[in-house]
């Protein structure tokens, strides 16, 4: 699903990443923990093709390496939901309508489909009472919860989390990191990046450790072996798939509520 | 297309009114000075149209030639140059006396001095004044005819008004559609930069440069239409305060108001799509 092979990335004389190799199935959910500076967003980065790697090859679903037009560039990035840490919601715009963006980006709906498909995500995150209220009205943790509404609201097979507790205190954490981890039961794989550890050990994750671009460790989260995840060696130890699998949430097959991702 | 895009239009203009405000000001104050041009010409068409059908020829005949000569020569002219009407002698008297109104004045004219002639009303195709004083040159040569009359000096004044304001009017209607475009670039530049992180963030989810481009084009298209519809008003309240005083200027045809409004938002679109193409590169991550 997401393969890194061999990838280097410089932003001027700074190593960011330093010939990191990962691979991610369909279904997994992976943290890569670090601390500040360490090269976690620069992964996220480069999955959503913000930017491009200085050197080897990132594979997404079926989009392989160099850099994309940008209208695959806009495919690419339809087929993923994303959370970050600071939210990033508009805010002139109500919670509803923030969470129908991406249905509309999606543009594969009438205007009287979009309705139900945003409601069954806030109701998901149990912001269905907030739905008309803006950004600005909401606590922090209701913020992140409407982000993470717009991330699975067209059921992308992958959710990439850039620190989504960062900004939250220990209930709110909790709170978002429950209604991931739930997520992620249902069949979205699960790419989040952090600083905390204890995020991390939350989480049924495959935990890989970056240090000053380089991964230096990889595991598995407490979580993982109570549920018996047996992804843990899938990391730089193993090589990436000869033909990785195409989202289950792209384009063509992102559908209905319950549908590609297997929730 | 997407009521979606409508909304986000209205959205974005309500949200940066000011903004859209001054430009609806700066393009009405720019596109008004071409319905100024377009109207002085408009009206200087009408008014050479209606003297166009004044420009008569008038050939006067030597007072010796016999009807048939007369007619042969009516005949000829009508041929090569227009209509003719034969106007004699006593009747170019009678006109005479009914212009000068006063007969007593006459009184002391014993005979009648006034020449016989032909008045030919020229074809079309040779109410151009070089047309005119070629066909006078040449209707001078035959042997029948004293003198060729014609108003070749304001005839030549009005066609060179005409062009001038014709050429003023592409001048400036050039000069002003660049300004339309110099105008709502800046405008949707600014307006792109200003929702910056709505750029961002749409980019990010995934949305195409055409989904995000839409909503800015259609604002950049309904202020650029506005604005021609309220420089066209206040070009019709200039046509009516000079109309009350001068009769016979009218405003533009509907067709030309039409055509005017449309060039107007043709320009918007294309200055919109220029600055987004431009614009969204930067912007979008």
């Amino acid at each position: 699903m997401i393969t890194f092979e061999q990838v280097s990335k410089r932003y001027g004389e700074r190593l960011a990443l330093d010939s990191i190799s990962w691979h991610m199935d369909e279904g997994e959910c992976v943290v890569f923990l670090g601390h500040s500076g360490a090269g976690k967003t620069t992964i996220l980065r480069l999955i959503t093709h913000e930017t491009q790697p200085s050197h080897g090859s990132v594979t997404v679903g079926t989009f392989t390496g160099g850099r994309l037009p940008r209208p695959h560039r806009a495919l690419l990035r339809r087929t993923l939901g994303i959370v970050y840490e600071d939210f990033r919601l508009l805010h002139d715009r109500t919670v509803f309508e923030n969470v129908a963006l991406p249905v509309r980006i999606a543009g594969r709906f009438a205007d009287q489909d979009v309705v139900p498909r945003v409601l069954f995500a806030l109701e998901e995150v149990g912001l269905q009472l907030k739905q008309d209220a803006f950004p600005a009205e909401l606590s922090a943790g209701e913020r992140q919860k409407a982000a993470i509404a717009r991330a699975i609201v067209n059921r992308p097979a992958v959710i990439l989390a850039d620190e989504p507790t960062g900004a939250l205190e220990q209930k709110s954490a909790e709170e978002v990191l429950g209604l991931l981890k739930r997520i992620h039961s249902e069949g979205a794989a699960l790419l989040l990046v952090t600083t905390r550890r204890e995020v991390a050990e939350a989480l049924p994750a495959r935990v890989l450790e970056l240090d000053d671009g380089r991964l230096t460790d990889t595991g598995a989260g407490p979580a993982a072996e109570a549920l018996g995840d047996g992804a843990a060696a899938t990391a730089e130890a193993s090589p990436a798939p000869e033909t990785p699998a195409a989202p289950a949430g792209s384009e063509a097959s992102a559908g209905t509520p319950g549908g590609s991702a297997g929730r | 297309m997407h009521a979606y895009y409508f909304r986000e239009a209205a959205r974005s203009f309500k949200h940066h009114r000011y903004l859209a405000s001054t430009a609806i000001v700066v393009l009405t104050a720019a596109l008004a000075l071409t319905g100024v041009f377009l109207l002085l010409t408009h009206n200087a068409q009408v008014a050479l149209g209606m003297m166009g059908d004044r420009r008569e020829m008038i050939v006067y005949l030597r007072d010796d030639i016999d009807a048939r000569d007369r007619d042969a020569l009516a005949g000829r002219l009508r041929d090569l140059y227009g209509s003719v009407e034969y106007v004699s002698k006593e009747a170019a008297w009678e006109q005479m006396r009914q212009q000068v109104g006063d007969p007593s004045l006459l009184d002391a004219v014993q005979d009648n001095p006034l020449p016989a002639s032909l008045r030919i009303k020229l074809k079309p195709a040779l109410l151009a004044p070089d047309s005119m004083e070629a066909a006078a040159r040449q209707v001078a040569q035959f042997p029948e005819v004293e003198d060729v009359r014609y108003g070749a000096e304001w005839v030549r004044r009005l066609d060179e008004l005409g062009a001038g304001l014709r050429l003023g009017t592409l001048a400036i209607g050039l000069i002003v559609a660049i300004s339309v475009v110099f105008v709502l670039y800046n405008t949707i530049r600014l307006t792109v930069l200003a929702r910056r992180q709505q750029v961002e963030v749409m980019s990010r989810l995934g949305a195409t440069d055409r989904f995000i481009a839409w909503p800015f084009v259609l604002e950049a298209m309904f202020e650029a239409g506005l604005s021609a519809v309220l420089a066209l008003v206040a070009v019709f309240g200039a046509q009516q305060a000079v109309a009350s005083r001068l009769i016979g200027v009218v405003f533009l045809p509907p067709l030309w108001a039409l055509a005017f409004v449309g060039a107007a938002i043709a320009l918007a679109w294309m200055a919109a799509w220029m600055a987004l193409s431009r614009v969204l590169r930067g912007v979008g991550p």
